[in-house]
C-alpha cells in the first residue's frame, strides 16, 4: 500500500493552517477623521495605490468623489467596481455592489464612507453591514469614518454641536478593525480647504460652513476624534490578566423603557463599559400593564441600539422596578447600574413614594448608581406617554356597563330595605363601598370602579341623606363620608385592577415556561433529526399563529427546509421561494438573523434566526411576517427557544456521529471475522494441494498410476476451489469503502444469468441447469461482475447440495420495481437452525464456517453484501417439495 | 509445419505450463518475460502468434501490443486478470485479437490460440476477403440475399438486427467490443448502447432457443459479444 508510506510534509500542513486562518476573514483598517474634508478618501487612495503597484489585487469597491479633482485623479489605473444602480422615487442611486465585489473576490476591497445608510431594495440596510460580509468573506476592507458616525459618541457630538447625525456605526466595527489610520489636520487648515472648494461644491460648501464647519465645532470634534483613537490605543496595549481581572470586577447595568433617554443611557454606559472593558447589561422590566404599541416600539428600537452597542440584553418581569433590578442585580453580580431620571413635578404621591433610585440605593447599598439626566424634550413625551398608557382602561364595554348598573341597583334595593328596616346609615354606606369592590372585581380597568364610585357617592347622596332625593347634602359632614366612599373605592378598584394585571402576566409568564418546559421535555423524547424540525415546527406554528420554515443542515453542508402553514394565514408557499432561501442560507453563512423588521434583507416576507451551538448555526427559523413584523414579545419568546432547538439538534448530530462510529466497528468485526474465516479455509486446500504434489515428486515410479491420477485431480480441484475463493474476495474489494455502494450500469439480466451459467458449465460440465428469462428484456442497475459472481455462488451452492442428476433452475421475473433472481435446487435444503445464520460468515458461538466442507458460508454472506451494497435484499427457504430457493431482489430503478 | 508461438510471461511456473501445453499440442515456442525482450523477438523470430500477459515487469503490456501493432498484423491473444475490463476493452480497441482470463484452463487456452491462428491465416489471405455466405452451427447467413436462417427457418430481422448479426458472424469466435459494434453499425459519436442491448435481445428472442443460455451470440460482461466459433 502506498499510502503507509505517505507521512504529511509539516511544511504542508502548516501553509495549509497558515491559508485557512487568512481563508477565515479579512482585515479591516480604519481611515478614521473628525470631519469631512480631512483626507480620508485621499489617504486610503493613496495606500491602496500603494497595494496596486506592489502586486496586490486592490478593487475601488465605492469611493465617494464629491467631485474632488485631487481625489479622481488617485482613482485612475485603479480597477473600480462600477456601482449598482437603484431605482428610487425618480432618482437614480449609485449604491455599492456587494454581491459584484464578492463574486470577483480581490485581496484589498476600498469601501468609503462605512456611516453611509444602503438605499431601500439593498441587501443590507446600513453598508457596514456589507463591510462585515466582504470582511467574512475573507476580504481585507479599507475604509473610511468620521467621530461622529460612531455610535456611543453620537449624543456627545450631538451636544456639543447641536447637530444630530443620523447616520451611525455600531463601536463594536470601530473596535475590531484591524488597524485605524487617524487622518489629521489643523482645523484652521480644514476651512481654508473648505473654503477654496476642495471638500464640496461651493453651494454645499457655504451651508455646510453655517451649520457644522465651525472653528469651535472643529476643535472639539478633533478632540473627540483623538481621545477615542488614543482609548484604543491604550486599550491595545493594556496587559491581556489586568483586562481579565477588571471585566470580572465591574459589571454595569443599564434600565432602560420606552422612553427616548434610555438611548442616552446606552450610550453612556457604552462609554463607560468600555472604558473599564467591563460587561454590560440592559434590562427591561416588563411592567405589569401592557405598553400601547407606539412604546413598544420605543422599547424595540433601545433594546436594538443597546445590542448595537455591544449589550447583552435581558428582560425581566415583575411589579416593583427597583425590586425586580435589585434582585437581578444582586444574582448576576452588578457593580454599577445606570439610570436615567428626570425631573419630576412634586406630586402627593411622590410625597409618600421613595424616588426610584432611592429605593435601588437602599436595596443595594454596595452598588454605585449612576444618574443620567433627561433632557426637556423627553418630559413631553413621557405626558404623552402617559395618556397612552391609561387609554386601554378607558375603554367601553356594553357587558361591564350592564354589570356595573346591576351591581348598583340591587345595592340601591337592598339599602332601601335597609333603610325602612332602620338598620343605620352606615351600613347603607358599607353596602355602597361593597358594590363599588365587586364592581371593580368583576369588569376590567379602572373606568368601571371610579365610576360606579361617583355613582355610588350620587346615589347615597340622593336617596339616603338628607333632604331625600335631591343632590343638596351640605350638613352633617356628609361632604366628608362623600370623599371617602370616593377615595375607598378608587383605591380598591385600582388594587383590584393591579391584582389582575399580575394574575395575567403570572398566568403569561406560568404559559411560556410550561410551553418552553413541553417543548423541552418533547425534543428530548425525539429522535432523527426530521422529528425534531417536525416538532418544532408544529409548536412555532401553535405558538406564534404564523408559518414557519426551519432549515436544518445536513453533513454535506446542504440546507434542508421543513416548512409547516399556519391555518390562520392564507398562503404562505412564498416562504419557499428560492428568493427566501437565499436569505436563510445568508443566515447561515454570517449568522446573524436577517429578514423582515430586521437591519439585513429587510424586503423579505419573513423573519429568520440562526439557531446557533457553541458558535456554529445548526439550523435557522424563520417566521411569515405575512401579518406583520414580530413584536418584541415574539423575538424574545423565539430567543429562548433557540437554545433548545439547538440543545436536541446537536444531541441528534452527537447521536449520529455515534451511529456511524458503530456501523464502521460493525465493518471491521465482519472485515476480521471475514480474514478468519479464510484464513482458515485457505489452509486446508493448500495443505492438499501441497501433499498431493509432494507425494508425487518423492515416490516418482513408486505409485501406481491410478494413485497418480487421483493426487493430481484433487490438486485440480483444490486450486479450483483457492481460484473460487479468491475471485469472492476479490469482488468485495469491488464494493467502495465507506459508501458501501457500487457503481452501477444498466446491464440485461439474462446476459448476467448467461455469463454465470456460461462459467459454471464450464467448472461443472453435465450438471442440468435450466434458465429462465422473461419474454421482455430486463434492464437492471448493478455492478455485472458482482451480480454474476453472487450467481456463481448461489448456482454452486445448489449444486453441491443436490444430487449429480438433479435439476438446478434459475429464474429471473420482474415483481413491480424489483428484479427477482431466483435460484431453486431440490437437494436436502437448508437446517432449519442454520436459516437465520445462512447469510452470515460466521455462526455465533460456534468457530466452524457454516458449510465446513468448504467454507461456502463466506460465499453466501459474500452475496449478502454485495445485494446489500446494491440496496437489494436476499431471502433463503426450503421448498415445500424439498430441496432450497434462494431469491435476491434489485431494484430496477436508480435509487 | 508447426505455428510458432511467442509467449511473453512473466511468470516462470505459468510459462512453464502454457509452453507445456502448446509443445505437446503441436505448436512450437519461444519465451521471454519482458515487454523490450518481447519486441525484439517479434522481429527477429517473426512467429505465428503471441499469447501476451498485460502484466509486465518492465513495460505496460498495452505499450508492448501497440509497439507492435504499428508494424505488424501477426494475430495477438491478451492475457488478463479477470475484473479488469477496461483493461480488455483498452487492448481490443489497439486490435489485439482476443484475450483469455486468468485463471483459466487448457482447452480455453487452445481453443483462443486456434480462432486466433485461423483468423490471422484468413486476413493475411488477400485482405479479409468477403464470403457470400456463413454457416455457424444450424445458423446459416447468406450475405449476398440478405437472409438468415436457423435450421432451415428463415428468421425475419430488422436492418439494424441484420446489421449486427452480420457483423459478428463474419468474426465467428472474436470478441468485438461494444464501442466498435456501435461504430460499425451507427457510425462514430454514437451513444447507442442500450439500444445495442435491446437489438440484441431480440435477435436472440429470433435465433436462440433459450435468450438465458445463449448458443450462438455469446455475451462477453462488460466487453462485447462474440459469434460462436462452430
Amino acid at each position: 500500500m502506498d499510502n503507509q508510506d505517505y507521512r504529511p510534509d509539516p511544511e504542508a500542513i502548516l501553509e495549509k493552517i497558515k491559508d485557512e486562518e487568512e481563508k477565515e476573514t479579512g482585515k479591516l483598517k480604519i481611515f478614521f477623521g473628525y470631519a469631512a474634508g480631512v483626507g480620508k478618501t485621499y489617504a486610503m487612495l493613496d495606500e491602496a495605490k500603494d497595494r496596486y503597484n506592489m502586486g496586490t489585487d486592490v478593487l475601488v469597491g465605492y469611493a465617494e468623489p464629491h467631485e474632488r479633482p485631487e481625489t479622481l485623479r488617485f482613482l485612475e489605473g485603479l480597477p473600480v467596481l462600477p456601482p449598482k444602480i437603484i431605482p428610487y422615487k425618480s432618482m437614480e442611486l449609485k449604491e455599492f455592489d456587494l454581491d459584484e465585489a464578492l463574486k470577483r473576490k480581490p485581496r484589498l476591497i476600498l469601501v468609503d464612507e462605512l456611516a453611509h445608510t444602503n438605499a431601500a431594495g439593498s441587501r443590507n440596510r446600513k453598508r457596514y453591514q456589507d463591510v462585515e460580509e466582504l470582511l467574512n468573506a475573507g476580504i481585507d476592507v479599507y475604509t473610511t469614518v468620521n467621530v461622529q458616525h460612531l455610535e456611543s459618541l453620537n449624543n456627545v457630538v450631538e451636544d456639543v454641536t447641536r447637530i444630530t447625525v443620523r447616520e451611525t456605526v455600531p463601536d463594536y466595527i470601530f473596535d475590531r478593525a484591524d488597524m485605524v489610520k487617524v487622518i489629521d489636520i489643523e482645523p484652521e487648515e480644514l476651512l481654508h480647504r473648505l473654503k477654496e472648494g476642495k471638500v464640496y461644491r461651493e453651494e454645499r460648501a457655504k451651508t455646510a460652513m453655517n451649520n457644522f464647519f465651525t472653528v469651535e465645532n472643529l476643535k472639539v470634534l478633533r478632540e473627540i476624534a483623538l481621545r477615542k483613537a488614543t482609548e484604543r490605543i491604550s486599550n491595545e496595549n493594556q496587559n491581556e490578566r489586568v483586562m481579565q481581572e477588571k471585566m470580572a470586577s465591574t459589571k454595569f447595568l443599564v434600565c432602560i423603557g420606552a422612553s427616548p433617554s434610555s438611548a442616552k443611557c446606552l450610550r453612556w454606559t457604552a462609554r463607560a463599559a468600555e472604558a473599564f472593558h467591563a460587561h454590560w447589561i440592559a434590562v427591561y422590566v416588563e411592567e405589569e400593564d401592557m405598553p400601547a404599541s407606539e412604546q413598544k416600539q420605543a422599547i424595540r428600537e433601545n433594546m436594538e441600539l443597546a445590542e448595537k452597542l455591544g449589550a447583552e440584553v435581558t428582560t425581566l418581569n415583575g411589579h416593583d422596578i427597583a425590586e425586580t433590578i435589585a434582585e437581578y442585580a444582586r444574582l448576576s453580580g452588578i457593580t454599577n447600574i445606570v439610570v436615567g431620571k428626570s425631573r419630576n413635578k412634586k406630586t402627593i404621591k411622590s410625597l409618600f413614594e421613595m424616588d426610584f433610585e432611592d429605593k435601588l440605593i437602599s436595596l443595594l447599598p454596595q452598588i454605585e448608581v449612576h444618574i443620567i439626566p433627561d433632557s426637556a424634550l423627553t418630559r413631553r413625551f413621557k405626558a404623552k406617554g402617559r395618556l397612552i398608557f391609561l387609554k386601554p382602561h378607558l375603554s367601553f364595554k356594553g357587558s361591564d356597563m350592564i354589570k356595573m348598573a346591576g351591581i348598583l341597583l340591587i345595592s340601591l334595593l337592598l339599602c332601601e330595605g335597609l333603610q325602612t328596616l332602620n338598620f343605620g346609615e352606615q351600613n347603607v354606606i358599607m353596602v355602597f363601598i361593597l358594590s363599588v369592590l365587586i364592581v371593580s372585581r368583576i369588569t376590567e380597568g379602572y373606568f368601571y370602579g371610579v365610576f360606579g364610585s361617583i355613582v355610588s357617592v350620587l346615589l347615597f347622596n340622593f336617596f339616603f341623606t338628607e333632604p331625600y332625593f335631591t343632590f343638596n347634602a351640605i350638613g352633617n359632614g356628609y361632604p366628608l363620608t362623600f370623599l371617602i366612599m370616593l377615595l375607598v373605592a378608587l383605591i380598591t378598584s385600582a388594587l383590584t385592577v393591579r391584582i389582575k394585571t399580575q394574575a395575567r402576566l403570572a398566568v403569561e409568564r406560568e404559559h411560556r415556561t410550561e410551553v418552553m418546559y413541553e417543548i423541552n421535555k418533547k425534543l428530548l423524547a425525539t429522535r432523527e433529526t426530521e422529528n425534531i424540525v417536525s416538532l418544532v415546527l408544529d409548536y412555532a406554528v401553535k405558538l406564534f399563529g404564523r408559518s414557519v420554515i426551519l432549515y436544518t443542515i445536513n453533513d454535506k453542508a446542504e440546507m434542508n427546509g421543513g416548512f409547516l402553514q399556519s391555518e390562520e394565514e392564507e398562503d404562505a408557499s412564498f416562504m419557499r421561494s428560492d428568493d427566501e432561501k437565499a436569505v436563510a442560507h445568508w443566515v447561515f453563512v454570517n449568522q446573524k438573523r436577517a429578514g423582515a423588521g430586521t437591519d439585513t434583507l429587510m424586503g423579505a416576507g419573513a423573519y429568520y434566526q440562526p439557531v446557533l451551538f457553541q458558535g456554529n448555526v445548526l439550523a435557522v427559523i424563520g417566521l411569515s411576517c405575512k401579518k406583520g413584523n414580530l413584536d418584541h414579545n415574539n423575538r424574545l419568546f423565539l430567543r429562548m427557544i433557540a437554545p433548545l432547538v439547538a440543545m436536541a439538534l446537536e444531541r441528534q448530530r452527537l447521536s449520529d456521529e455515534q451511529r456511524n462510529i458503530l456501523v464502521e466497528t460493525e465493518k471491521e468485526k465482519m472485515r476480521s471475522n471475514l480474514l478468519r474465516a479464510i484464513s482458515h479455509d485457505l489452509r486446508t486446500p493448500l495443505t492438499g494441494i501441497l501433499g498431493a504434489s509432494s507425494a508425487i515428486l518423492e515416490n516418482e515410479g513408486t505409485l501406481n498410476a491410478e494413485t497418480n491420477h487421483q493426487l493430481v485431480v484433487n490438486i485440480r480441484e483444490d486450486s479450483q476451489w483457492l481460484i473460487r475463493m479468491v475471485e469472492n474476495l476479490l469482488s468485495v474489494t469491488r464494493i467502495k469503502e465507506g459508501t458501501m455502494n457500487v457503481t452501477k450500469t444498466l446491464e440485461a439480466g439474462e446476459e448476467v444469468i448467461a455469463e454465470a451459467v456460461g462459467r459454471i458449465r464450464i467448472r461443472y460440465p453435465g450438471r442440468n441447469i435450466l434458465v429462465k428469462v422473461p419474454e421482455e428484456l430486463l434492464e437492471v442497475p448493478m455492478d455485472g461482475t458482482l451480480i454474476a459472481q453472487v450467481i456463481i455462488n448461489l448456482l454452486e451452492n445448489a449444486i453441491k447440495h443436490s444430487k449429480e442428476d438433479a435439476f438446478i433452475e434459475i429464474h429471473l421475473e420482474k415483481q413491480e420495481k424489483w428484479a427477482v433472481f431466483e435460484v431453486l435446487d431440490n437437494g436436502r435444503g437448508i437446517l432449519k437452525e442454520d436459516v437465520p445464520y445462512i447469510f452470515d460468515s460466521y455462526m455465533p458461538g460456534g468457530d466452524k464456517p457454516l458449510d465446513s466442507s468448504r467454507g461456502m458460508g463466506i460465499g453466501l454472506s459474500i452475496c449478502m453484501s454485495i445485494i446489500k451494497a446494491h440496496n437489494g435484499r436476499m431471502e433463503a427457504e426450503n421448498r415445500s417439495g424439498g430441496g432450497a430457493a434462494f431469491r435476491f431482489y434489485l431494484p430496477v430503478e436508480e435509487n | 509445419m508447426e505455428p510458432l508461438i511467442l509467449v511473453v510471461e512473466d511468470d516462470e511456473t505459468i510459462g512453464n505450463f502454457i509452453s507445456a501445453v502448446l509443445t505437446a499440442n503441436g505448436y512450437k515456442v519461444i519465451r521471454c518475460t519482458g515487454g523490450k525482450e518481447a519486441i525484439q523477438m517479434n522481429a527477429s523470430h517473426v512467429p505465428d502468434l503471441i499469447l501476451l500477459d498485460l502484466g509486465l515487469p518492465d513495460m505496460d503490456g498495452l505499450e508492448v501490443l501497440k509497439n507492435i501493432r504499428m508494424w505488424s498484423k501477426i494475430p495477438i491473444v491478451v492475457v488478463s486478470a479477470r475484473g479488469y475490463e477496461r483493461e480488455k476493452v483498452q487492448a481490443l480497441d489497439m486490435e489485439a485479437d482476443d484475450y483469455i482470463v486468468k485463471p483459466f484452463g487448457t482447452s480455453e487456452l487452445l481453443a483462443r490460440i486456434r480462432t486466433a491462428l485461423r483468423h490471422g491465416i484468413r486476413s493475411k489471405d488477400g485482405e479479409e476477403k468477403q464470403e457470400s455466405f456463413v454457416t455457424i452451427g444450424e445458423l446459416k447467413i447468406d450475405f449476398d440475399k440478405r437472409i438468415v436462417q436457423m435450421a432451415g427457418e428463415r428468421i425475419h430481422l430488422t436492418p439494424i438486427e441484420y446489421k449486427i448479426l452480420a457483423l459478428l458472424s463474419r468474426h465467428p469466435g472474436k470478441v468485438l467490443t461494444h464501442d466498435y459494434i456501435i461504430r460499425e453499425i451507427w457510425g462514430p459519436y454514437a451513444n447507442e448502447s442500450r439500444t445495442l442491448r435491446v437489438n440484441m435481445a431480440n435477435i436472440r428472442r429470433k435465433i436462440e432457443k433459450n435468450p438465458g443460455e445463449p448458443q450462438y451470440i455469446l455475451t462477453e460482461m462488460g466487453v462485447g459479444y462474440r459469434m460462436a466459433d462452430k
